[in-house]
């Protein structure tokens, strides 16, 4: 009778039950240790005054928070920070838009060219940044170029708009072709009845692109940007090997604000603080992505 | 828009497509053949774009300088295992969201996502505490634990999840039948079947710790435990300034395997990241 | 070989329920076909027989021995599915041995096992093969092939041959009811499709939603179906319904008067629905006039479309009769295979 008893309770269900929690458990358990538990601690942390070199470790409310507030180089880090996400996605946006324009046209090595555009996203990141770094020397690769066509060109790593617009377009040189190919398939699947009737309608290339093109790969654009802006929120290697946040702060994203307050600083609860800021903001555009892939999916149905 | 372009359009398609080539192809051209300059060469006026000899006395010193060789072994040896281990962990993780119902599937997979919202630069002060009471500090152990359990594995999990939704259920039934256990239906019909799936979970990890820098340096200090790209930036003289040609030297024989592995197998790259990408 | 009982079988999602109570006896060795339309709950039977699906309430039984609580493996079944569930990355031969590679068969006795079942089933050039490399046909039969390897005590039928066309379905059909032939194996079969029942079964079983309809041998649900339902669903083209009341004289539907058999005259004073199947109407002068509305010839018969009193009715014809849509037609209906159902509940009366 006992025998019948268990294989009452181990039903076909219950069985199937417990094998789900064995699979989900690894990760599950990685999940709780490595990002739940450090969330609270994270948290906990930003409301200590805490310094390693000093070691004190005090409770001291919202002090760190009102620190933020009153941080003066945190507007331009923010600054700095909101410029970069910004020139970033423009610039890969358009770019990754007219490669894959380009690319989706039916030419002879064609393949080749999509190969090599796409070559960067898998040459090592600081590989990359340290040639880039050497090319934008004052007497680098770029500026040798320039002085070929009778330009001298600044020194652009040490200048605070260059400085900026070389960091920017480093990245984006190494990631476009990634969102290039999003693009590419995008616009491989609209149909292509609707160009075969707007040219019927005698609509001319580019008012095509502008009226059937673009509201057609639209929702795609939408969510790559995003993608994109939280993804430029968490660039450091570039910046730490570029300019180290230089000169000034015209550099300084928050991710390596962040990264100075706490491990070159060594104030632990401040940058718990900004870990908490920088939380909130890729919580937000994460969110607000979801939203708008819930609707886009919505809207195609 | 497929259709046959005139000549003219044609040769403006080619044109465009080259110039706006070189900022993608020059960078990578430029640090292999400077690697072979010597240094009195390498800013030289007019840059020479095929060096006039090749020196490899710089590959050399990239050996010597620095414990080279190990921190190579460093970077294999932690991207092999983390993404053998992500993709065991995540397939499994991402099996049993797609595929078996258990009470609080649904709960328990969106706390998993949070790991997709939490980046780790978030949590890197709290991971840096933890590791230094388990003393694990200046070991390996952070760079291969975080991302197989932590939260660069959720993204393949999530990955995986998808590609399980959109296998046939009927397959599985049909293995029930055949007398396979839950298991037994995981490692002979499903992962066998996920290997396209699988592909793309290795490639991204793999890139992913290949170019993991953050966390090497919080967590690792001594010169014989860097990982490659914490190595490439330590070539340095004794002001700090960087031995330019050692480093491209460096940057070479850490982009260079990478990239031959890409031009062989392109195909899986290109369709495995935009697939992945696409569903991110 | 085994016989299945399922007695008082339920299932719900939730609250829902989608089998209210089945009670079926299936003899060893029977060819049983669960039909009715889609939503009735016959494919989630076939899953609680098959243990695919929990059973919230009730008791299934195979071979004498209660399986509500074991696993699809311990039930002595095998199932072919409507998309065939080939495993892709097998080879024809693998796929059929693959349930026996579980059982902890021997290397030579699987490839003997196979090589038996490729046999009966003309698979042997395919055994190297995958599945993707073969047709649509060649594929539902490797998918009998695997069921028939380990000769379970129950074969499980969902809808096999839902994926082929017209043609190769009627092949398939004839292979299928030989192959039970042959085997003498219990098989339960579920379809849509009441040709597929009608030309297969033993014994049909008529479901709609989660309950049955009726259960018999095929010409008792043709002849004698239990109520309108099972009428309407047996046969094509489906059975003709006439509303009316049944008088001293017949059945009177708006100004037409039908004449009844001698038999209806118990039910005088009620509401009843007639029903009467194409085939079972006569053209004949002293007959019903009707207008009709559509002539469709298809050769060896002829459909015929027309307006009984307010209500469209279908014939069949052997014979070419000169009607155009308009005309007026004469008919009776044969008084002896009338089937007349209560108007209330649709049960049948006589």
């Amino acid at each position: 009778m006992s025998a019948g008893h268990k294989t009452q309770f181990w039903t076909i269900a219950r069985r199937d039950s417990a094998a789900g929690y064995l699979f989900i458990a690894p990760q599950l358990a990685g999940i709780v240790t490595f990002v739940l538990l450090p969330l609270c601690l994270v948290f906990w942390y930003s409301l200590h005054e805490w310094n390693v070199l000093a070691n004190t470790f005090n409770y001291t409310g919202a002090q760190n928070y009102r620190m933020l507030l009153e941080d003066p180089s945190l507007p331009a880090v923010l600054g700095s920070t909101a410029l970069f996400s910004l020139g970033l996605v423009v610039l890969n946006m358009s770019l990754a838009l007219l490669l894959a324009v380009l690319l989706n046209q039916k030419l002879r090595g064609i393949a080749v060219f999509r190969t090599l555009f796409f070559s960067p996203v898998v040459v090592s990141l600081v590989a990359w940044t340290i040639v880039w770094g050497f090319l934008l020397q004052k007497n680098g690769g770029i500026n040798g170029m320039l002085l070929f066509l009778g330009i001298e060109g600044p020194n652009w790593l040490r200048e605070p708009v260059t400085a900026m617009i070389s960091v920017i377009v480093v990245q984006v040189f190494k990631n476009v072709g990634l969102n290039m190919i999003l693009f590419l398939a995008a616009l491989q699947s609209v149909p292509n009845e609707l160009y075969e009737a707007a040219r019927i309608d005698g609509a001319p290339p580019f008012k095509q692109f502008r009226r059937i093109t673009l509201p057609m790969i639209s929702p795609t654009i939408l969510l790559t940007s995003i993608i994109t802006i939280v993804g430029s929120l968490q660039v450091f290697a570039q910046i730490a090997v570029l300019t180290q946040g230089g000169p000034g702060v015209s550099t300084t994203v928050l991710v390596y604000y962040l990264y100075q307050q706490a491990f070159q600083f060594h104030f632990f609860g401040y940058g718990s603080t900004l870990s908490i800021l920088l939380f909130v903001i890729v919580a937000c555009l994460t969110f607000a992505q979801w939203q708008l892939r819930k609707r886009i999916v919505f809207y195609e149905n | 828009m497929k259709t046959e372009l005139s000549p003219r359009a044609k040769v403006l398609v080619y044109g465009t497509m080259c110039v706006l080539l070189i900022p993608f192809v020059f960078p990578t051209w430029w640090m292999v053949t400077s690697s072979f300059k010597p240094v009195s060469d390498i800013f030289a006026f007019p840059p020479q774009l095929i060096p006039r000899s090749f020196d490899f006395t710089t590959y050399g010193q990239v050996f010597t300088l620095q414990p080279f060789a190990k921190q190579y072994w460093n970077s294999a040896y932690i991207a092999a295992v983390v993404t053998a281990g992500t993709m065991g962990i995540s397939s499994m993780a991402g099996y049993a969201f797609a595929r078996i119902r258990f009470p609080f599937a649904n709960a328990i997979f969106m706390v998993v996502l949070l790991g997709l919202l939490i980046p780790s630069e978030v949590t890197i002060v709290p991971l840096f505490q933890l590791f230094l009471k388990l003393g694990m500090v200046n070991t390996h152990w952070p760079l291969i634990l975080v991302p197989i359990f932590g939260a660069p594995s959720v993204f393949a999990t999530f990955v995986m999840r998808q590609f399980f939704i959109s296998l046939p259920v009927e397959l599985e039934e049909a293995a029930r039948v055949d007398g396979l256990s839950r298991f037994k239906i995981f490692t002979r019909i499903a992962l066998p079947l996920a290997r396209p799936a699988l592909a793309s979970v290795a490639i991204f990890t793999f890139l992913h710790s290949w170019n993991l820098y953050l966390e090497p340096i919080v967590f690792l200090s001594s010169a014989d435990k860097f990982t490659l790209p914490q190595a490439l930036t330590q070539f340095t003289d004794a002001y700090g300034g960087p031995m330019w040609n050692i480093q491209l030297a460096a940057a070479t024989l850490t982009a260079l395997p990478v990239l031959i592995v890409f031009i062989i197998a392109q195909k899986h790259f290109v369709e495995g990241l935009a697939h992945t990408g696409l569903k991110g | 070989m085994a016989e299945v009982t399922l007695t008082n079988t339920r299932k719900a999602y939730g609250n829902v329920n989608v089998i209210h109570g089945v009670d079926l006896d299936i003899e060893d060795g029977q060819f049983v076909v669960l039909v009715g339309p889609s939503g009735c709950g016959k494919s989630t039977l076939l899953r609680m027989v098959a243990g695919l699906e929990t059973i919230t309430g009730g008791e299934i039984s195979i071979g004498g021995k209660v399986v509500n609580n074991l696993d699809p493996k311990d039930r002595d079944i095998a199932m072919v599915f409507q998309n065939y569930a080939l495993y892709p990355h097998m080879t024809v031969a693998t796929n059929m041995g693959f349930s026996l590679e579980h059982r902890g068969g021997s290397k030579s006795e699987i490839a003997e096992r196979v090589h038996w079942a490729a046999g009966i089933l003309g698979l042997t050039p395919l055994l190297d093969r995958y599945p993707r490399q073969l047709s649509g046909g060649q594929r539902q039969r490797v998918a009998m092939g695997r069921a028939i390897v380990r000769s379970p005590q129950v074969f499980l039928f969902d809808e096999p041959l839902s994926n082929l066309d017209a043609k190769l379905r009627v092949v398939m059909r004839g292979e299928i009811k030989a192959l039970h032939e042959k085997l003498k194996t219990t098989m339960i079969y579920v379809t849509h499709d009441q040709i597929e029942a009608m030309t297969m079964a033993d014994k049909i079983v008529v479901l709609n939603g989660g309950r049955i309809e009726q259960a018999g041998t095929p010409l008792e649900l043709y002849d004698r179906p239990a109520n309108q339902f099972v009428a309407g669903f047996i046969g094509s083209p489906a059975m003709n319904f006439i509303p009316g009341k049944i008088r001293a004289e017949g059945l009177v539907t708006s100004d037409v008067v039908i004449p009844l058999p001698r038999s209806a005259q118990e039910h005088v004073g009620q509401d009843v629905v007639l029903g009467v199947r194409p085939e079972h109407l006569v053209a004949e002068e002293s007959g019903i006039a009707t207008l009709v509305t559509l002539v469709e010839p298809m050769g060896h018969e002829t459909q015929i479309s027309m307006m009984l009193g307010q209500t469209l009715i279908h014939g069949l014809f052997r014979e070419r009769l000169p009607l155009r849509p308009g005309s007026i037609f004469h008919v009776r209906l044969t008084t002896d295979k009338l089937h007349i159902f209560s108007a209330a509940d649709g049960h049948r009366l006589m």
